[in-house]
């Protein structure tokens, strides 16, 4: 089991190394802002007194070395200073939002997930029949389509024309859980079907590319029924790039949450990044990236532990 | 002649079990089998939806077969103009290249200089370009093409000519306000009016070169810079492969629509900065794939006999790599294509694309998303136009890379 442990701290230390590379990007790319983030911030208009208080205030009058460790120093423990525009500090602003994104990516997964393996494997099966073809056209439509033109079609349909579901998601204290759930009906189904799409696609191609191999042949050969060739001999081996594809589906929930949360007004951290694009509120931009940023890189990582933990030929690298 | 509800029922159930029981009696079981679910299906629809759900179905199939036979008939057109093999001529003079090359700066120069002639050149050119790649041995791979990839080729074509003589097709301007805010569509308004009282059709047609032409030139950047930088990772290899490997894989662990996001926020929504935020995001995946497919070519006898012959880097790439990698490359084009137009339309659609008055798919979503709420379909056309340019070019991609790869599935 050592080995196992060697290789998944090798992975992790290798994560550790990009965020803190991506960390040093996002930091010192506000660094190439024309004039600095006092002068973006106050304007032409500004005076030089206040552009000095505030580079005070803000300790740009320190080199930006110093200025990223500290950034750093207090990013591990999620202090990501205050916003530049209400003063009010970042964690207080993102901190709750970042827990209804992570709700509203664990309801879409909760759905797409099953859906879309369960189908995957069917259509791996039914492969080159009529079936196959409408649901490759289809699922390639719904991965093509931009996230805003699936949302606005759901909201035309079930919220304008049926009435069934909320159009905007906005979301209170003291809801119910089943409240919460109809009102983050609409985005979570946007969500799926994108991911459902991807998902779709990458299982039908990993069973086909299974079942072409010998040993699959074999078993059909001794005339094993088609379930069982599946689910003792296929399945097993499929496991690995099955867990590969959840995990990197998952990591796309989190940054195709963004548009999704725009278009259905949904108050999660996609909405709050946006919003301060346009404002140029720096440091929530900066927390919101890191964010994204680190979530991204560690379920690619779970994506890369869980194929090494399912396909031991993973732990002999040649 | 007005079809009554009944006489339409009894004629689609007709029809269905008319085609079920031909492709039963003809031994074509994927013709049965489509249209006898069909049939069930319909059963049930129709006991739910009555003959609304029906006709909704009926319309579906209608567009379906018009769409069939549109790229049918559009691939026998490619085809009889492979076969006629007008660009013989050119191609046999070798010529061809240069007088590309020579189009493609007269429309760069042309545009710059502002003659009003651009869109007349760059739609000879592309012409031009088409023709002289349309011969017999063409026209084999065409004939083997699926109807999907035809559809999108003729879908392409449609955007190519929208696009380049939008000043033509469009009956007003693009930044042009003819009448009242959200104006209902009349003689003179296909679709309407939009938030500021502007013609919604002109601003689609128009649409189609500002969006379109902004995703081709980011890709275009993303291309030369990732193609680049992985074919001399390739041939030089050593510390400058290792370190613009770690690079993109930096590069790649930032999700793409944050990274751009936090570009614009620094240097703001304008048309160059898009450009190069998006070369920058996209760089690495075109590196990636070029630096494996010129890596497999690098390691073959007749790279080493070059090397062996004296040549310079410059030639091995041009002469030697770049030809044995161009189908790849090609289809990885279109992907990328796909991916910075989706990119580009999610950023216009959160207001950081191209900036109003010039008209932008994305941003014409989100400026009239309030009539959706009165149920008028209207600011989905745009959408359905990114939609509908994104399948088309997966498909097509779809057909070369099975076309490259060569391999069947079984």
């Amino acid at each position: 089991m050592g080995d196992i442990a060697g290789l998944v701290g090798k992975r992790l230390g290798l994560g550790l190394i990009i965020l803190l590379v991506i960390s040093v990007i996002i930091f010192f790319m506000v660094e190439l802002l024309p004039g600095d983030i006092a002068q973006a911030v106050l304007g032409q208009g500004a005076t030089e007194e206040n552009l000095a208080a505030l580079r005070k205030e803000m300790g740009l009058d320190q080199p930006a070395i110093v200025r990223y460790l500290g950034w750093l120093k207090d990013a591990v423990v999620f202090d990501f200073g205050s916003s530049v525009v209400t003063q009010e500090p970042v964690t207080s602003i993102i901190g709750e939002r970042f827990a209804k994104t992570l709700f509203l990516a664990a309801y879409a997964a909760v759905i797409a997930v099953p859906v879309s393996i369960v189908l995957g494997v069917l259509v791996a099966l039914m492969r080159n029949s009529i079936f196959d073809r409408v649901a490759n056209v289809l699922t390639l439509t719904s991965i093509s389509s931009p996230e805003f033109f699936l949302g606005y079609i759901l909201i035309l349909y079930f919220a304008v024309k049926w009435g069934m579901f909320p159009a905007i998601a906005s979301l209170s204290e003291g809801m119910s859980f089943v409240e919460l759930l109809n009102r983050a009906f609409l985005p979570a189904l946007t969500l799926v079907l994108v991911v459902v799409a991807h998902m779709m696609r990458m299982t039908r191609a990993s069973i086909i590319n299974l079942l072409a191999s010998p040993y699959i042949e074999m078993a059909r050969l001794k005339g094993a029924p088609p379930l069982k060739v599946i689910v003792r001999h296929a399945l097993p081996n499929a496991w690995a790039p099955i867990i590969n594809v959840v995990a990197l589906n998952l990591a796309y929930l989190i940054t195709g949450v963004v548009l999704v949360e725009v278009v259905f007004v949904y108050p999660g951290i996609g909405q709050a990044l946006v919003d301060a694009v346009s404002k140029r509120d720096f440091p929530v931009v900066q927390a919101c990236c890191l964010i994204f940023a680190a979530t991204f890189i560690l379920l690619n990582l779970a994506a890369d532990v869980g194929a090494i933990l399912t396909n031991p030929r993973l732990r002999h690298p040649k | 002649m007005e079809l009554t509800t009944s006489q339409f029922v009894i004629g689609y159930y007709t029809f269905l079990l008319g085609v079920s029981c031909f492709g039963a009696y003809t031994n074509k079981r994927q013709v049965f089998m489509l249209a006898f679910s069909l049939t069930l299906v319909s059963f049930v629809l129709g006991i739910v939806g009555g003959a609304a759900a029906l006709k909704a179905i009926a319309i579906c199939a209608g567009m379906l077969a018009i769409a069939g036979m549109i790229s049918f008939g559009f691939r026998e057109f490619l085809i009889q103009i492979a076969e006629g093999d007008f660009g013989a001529g050119i191609r046999n003079s070798g010529s061809s290249s240069v007088v590309t090359l020579i189009l493609v700066a007269a429309c760069i120069v042309s545009g710059v200089m502002g003659w009003g002639f651009t869109e007349i050149l760059i739609a000879i050119t592309i012409l031009f370009v088409v023709i002289t790649s349309l011969n017999p041995e063409t026209a084999k791979e065409l004939r083997t093409a699926p109807l999907t990839a035809a559809f999108g080729m003729f879908v392409i074509f449609t955007y190519a000519v929208a696009g380049i003589f939008a000043p033509w097709i469009a009956p007003f301007g693009e930044a042009e306000v003819i009448s009242s805010a959200f104006a209902p569509p009349d003689e003179n308004m296909l679709l309407g009016a939009d938030q500021l009282g502007r013609d919604m059709f002109s601003r689609i047609v128009y649409g189609s070169r500002n969006s379109v032409g902004l995703a081709i030139t980011a890709t275009v950047a993303a291309f030369i810079l990732g193609a680049g930088a992985g074919l001399l990772a390739a041939t030089k290899g050593g510390w400058f492969d290792q370190f613009m490997g770690r690079f993109a894989d930096v590069i790649m662990s930032i999700p793409s629509l944050i990274f751009a996001l936090l570009m614009l926020s620094i240097f703001g929504p304008t048309t160059p900065v898009i450009i190069c935020a998006v070369a920058i995001i996209y760089a690495p995946r075109v590196f990636r794939l070029t630096r494996a497919v010129a890596g497999n070519v690098v390691v073959m006898d007749y790279i080493e006999a070059a090397k062996l012959r004296g040549e310079g880097m410059w030639y091995l790439i041009r002469r030697e790599i770049l030809p044995n990698s161009t189908a790849p490359l090609v289809a990885e084009f279109g992907l990328e294509f796909c991916f910075v137009f989706l990119l580009v339309a999610g950023l216009s659609f959160l207001g950081l694309g191209i900036q109003p008055p010039t008209a932008d798919w994305g941003s014409m979503v989100r400026e009239n998303a309030t009539l959706i709420s009165f149920g008028d379909i209207t600011p989905l056309i745009p959408a359905a136009a990114i939609a509908l340019l994104t399948v088309a070019v997966n498909f097509v991609v779809d057909w070369m890379l099975f076309r490259s790869s060569g391999l069947k599935e079984q």
